[in-house]
């Protein structure tokens, strides 16, 4: 389950790098608790115009996985991002 | 409310600034202006077409749009954005039309007065929702935010002194020396405005393209001090008019400021540039280096136009305003544009399928020659006006002119989603300038 909810935000690319939240470091925790998904997660900056848009893309992505009844998505900017998160892939 | 930090006039500015470019271009083609009759009123005119109807309503669209990602925090007063466009439409064109009546059109100065008013109320409405969005405890101590609040005070001094001069020029008792005015309004409008705001919106905007850290430095901070020391110079000078004294040695305290301001400023960006995790930089950055080029010319040739003027004051606010701001702006507008469609069309389909990047709804090798165009022909232009060669700034204008063309085609492909494959696009576009006021094209959820 937990390889599903990897997968799933494996999933959520940030549209100006064509990464994934993951590879992006813009994912800080992502655990179950049973049938609920919680994940905790930042923006590339604070003022992001995309910022809700991203976190209810991970909403849904989390909701697609089978298996889960709930999915809460919480934003945090501590500590903030910075591009040394980022996953050393070349793109 | 998905997106509740975008403003949705931003396009609608941007369509307005797009226009008046081509206008300008287009009526100084028309009218055979050359190096050696610049000053004549329809050259004027078309000057003000391109500084006030381009350059200023883009900068300002622009920052409608960017102050919330510098604040973090919703545009406040956000529904003053369309009655602030219409009057900077409105005062644009009274303004160029009122030029008009020097070369002997009296129907023309009634406009010539009403410009400046209607100027006067778009720009107290923007400012009014820019700080009220900016000016925040937390905000206050970004050098960013700061420079950008400069740059509006740069924008109160542009206008003043260009509502002095109109009022000498329309024969009111309010007169000042129009030979003193002249440069200091040149440098509010080029320096105290546009280059403040394109600064301290650069700084965020290419630490994010770039994916650069943020962290402020001392050469920023340092930057923004100048910009403050300078645009009290120019207040000083504003101050000054009504008086008789001569403002040659503030101009020279404003010459050494641009030149210090300005290497540690290129010095900043080289610093991101050099830390950035994006290895090839995208089309936008890419040309931003080509506008910074142009920046570094114009404030090269300060010196020698404060000094000299003529020619080489006319070739330091050709590469200014063609060379430095307007290939930054068009260089970063097809990029804005990219992201602001993709927002309207994709971004409510984050995490339910596979969407597309913001790049692949451009065209960089198209956007890159059009870019190349307008580069090449600001830089022949600099030059005809530095050396009088009548017939290369006539081609220099037919190079602008196709280039703009070309972009505004790129644009409109843009918004079209031309660039993407048939099954990528949506049964439905969104609207070109307008703001979307129907449901999104792929779904019935929250729009913009």
């Amino acid at each position: 389950m937990t390889d599903a909810l990897h997968q799933a935000l494996r999933g959520v690319c940030d549209p100006e790098t064509g990464r994934d939240l993951i590879a992006m470091g813009m994912i800080y925790e992502a655990r179950l608790d049973g049938t609920s998904a919680h994940v905790t997660m930042t923006t590339t900056t604070r003022g992001c115009p995309l910022t809700e848009m991203l976190r209810l893309g991970v909403e849904a992505a989390l909701l697609a996985i089978p298996g889960i009844s709930a999915a809460e998505v919480s934003l945090t900017w501590d500590p903030p991002w910075t591009p040394d998160r980022m996953e050393p892939l070349s793109f | 409310m998905l997106g509740k930090s975008l403003s949705p006039w931003t396009l609608s500015w941007f369509g307005a600034a797009m226009i008046a470019l081509l206008l300008s271009l287009l009526l100084a083609l028309a009218t055979g202006i050359g190096p050696e009759n610049l000053d004549r009123p329809e050259a004027l005119a078309i000057v003000h077409l391109f500084a006030l109807g381009w350059l200023t309503q883009v900068m300002l669209g622009a920052l409608v749009q960017f102050v919330p990602v510098l604040a973090a925090r919703p545009l406040a007063f956000s529904r003053l954005a369309l009655p602030a466009l219409l009057c900077s439409c409105f005062g644009t064109v009274t303004l160029a039309g009122g030029f008009l009546s020097l070369d002997g059109y009296e129907i023309a100065r009634p406009f010539f007065l009403l410009g400046p008013v209607a100027l006067g109320l778009s720009f107290a409405m923007l400012a009014v929702m820019i700080l009220s969005t900016l000016i925040t405890r937390q905000t206050l101590r970004l050098p960013e935010v700061r420079m950008v609040i400069v740059a509006l005070a740069g924008l109160a001094g542009l206008w003043l002194s260009g509502a002095a001069m109109v009022s000498t020029l329309t024969g009111s008792h309010l007169a000042v020396d129009i030979s003193q005015a002249l440069p200091l309004h040149m440098l509010f409008g080029i320096g105290g405005f546009l280059t403040f705001a394109a600064c301290g919106v650069s700084y965020k905007l290419f630490a994010m393209f770039l994916l650069a850290p943020e962290a402020a430095s001392w050469q920023r901070r340092a930057v923004f001090s100048l910009a403050a020391l300078m645009a009290g110079l120019m207040l000083t000078g504003l101050v000054m008019l009504a008086g008789a004294g001569s403002l040659a040695p503030l101009l020279i305290g404003v010459c050494a400021i641009s030149l210090v301001g300005c290497a540690l400023y290129l010095d900043d960006v080289r610093r991101l540039w050099r830390a950035r995790r994006r290895p090839v930089p995208e089309l936008n950055m890419s040309w931003s280096r080509v506008a910074l080029g142009f920046l570094a010319l114009s404030v090269l040739l300060l010196p020698f136009a404060v000094w000299q003027g003529g020619a080489l004051a006319r070739a330091s606010v050709f590469a200014a305003l063609v060379g430095w701001l307007s290939t930054l702006t068009l260089a970063q507008m097809i990029r804005i544009t990219a992201f602001l469609t993709w927002i309207q069309v994709f971004a409510p389909l984050i995490g339910r399928r596979k969407v597309p990047v913001v790049q692949s709804l451009t065209h960089p090798r198209r956007a890159g020659l059009a870019l190349t165009i307008w580069s090449l022909s600001a830089g022949i232009g600099t030059l005809s006006l530095a050396t009088g060669f009548h017939t290369g700034f006539r081609l220099a204008l037919c190079g602008l002119l196709i280039a703009a063309t070309q972009i505004l085609c790129e644009l409109g492909a843009i918004r079209c989603l031309s660039h993407l494959s048939p099954p990528e696009r949506p049964a439905r576009l969104p609207p070109l300038i307008l703001p979307n006021f129907m449901k999104p094209p792929h779904s019935g959820e929250t729009q913009i």
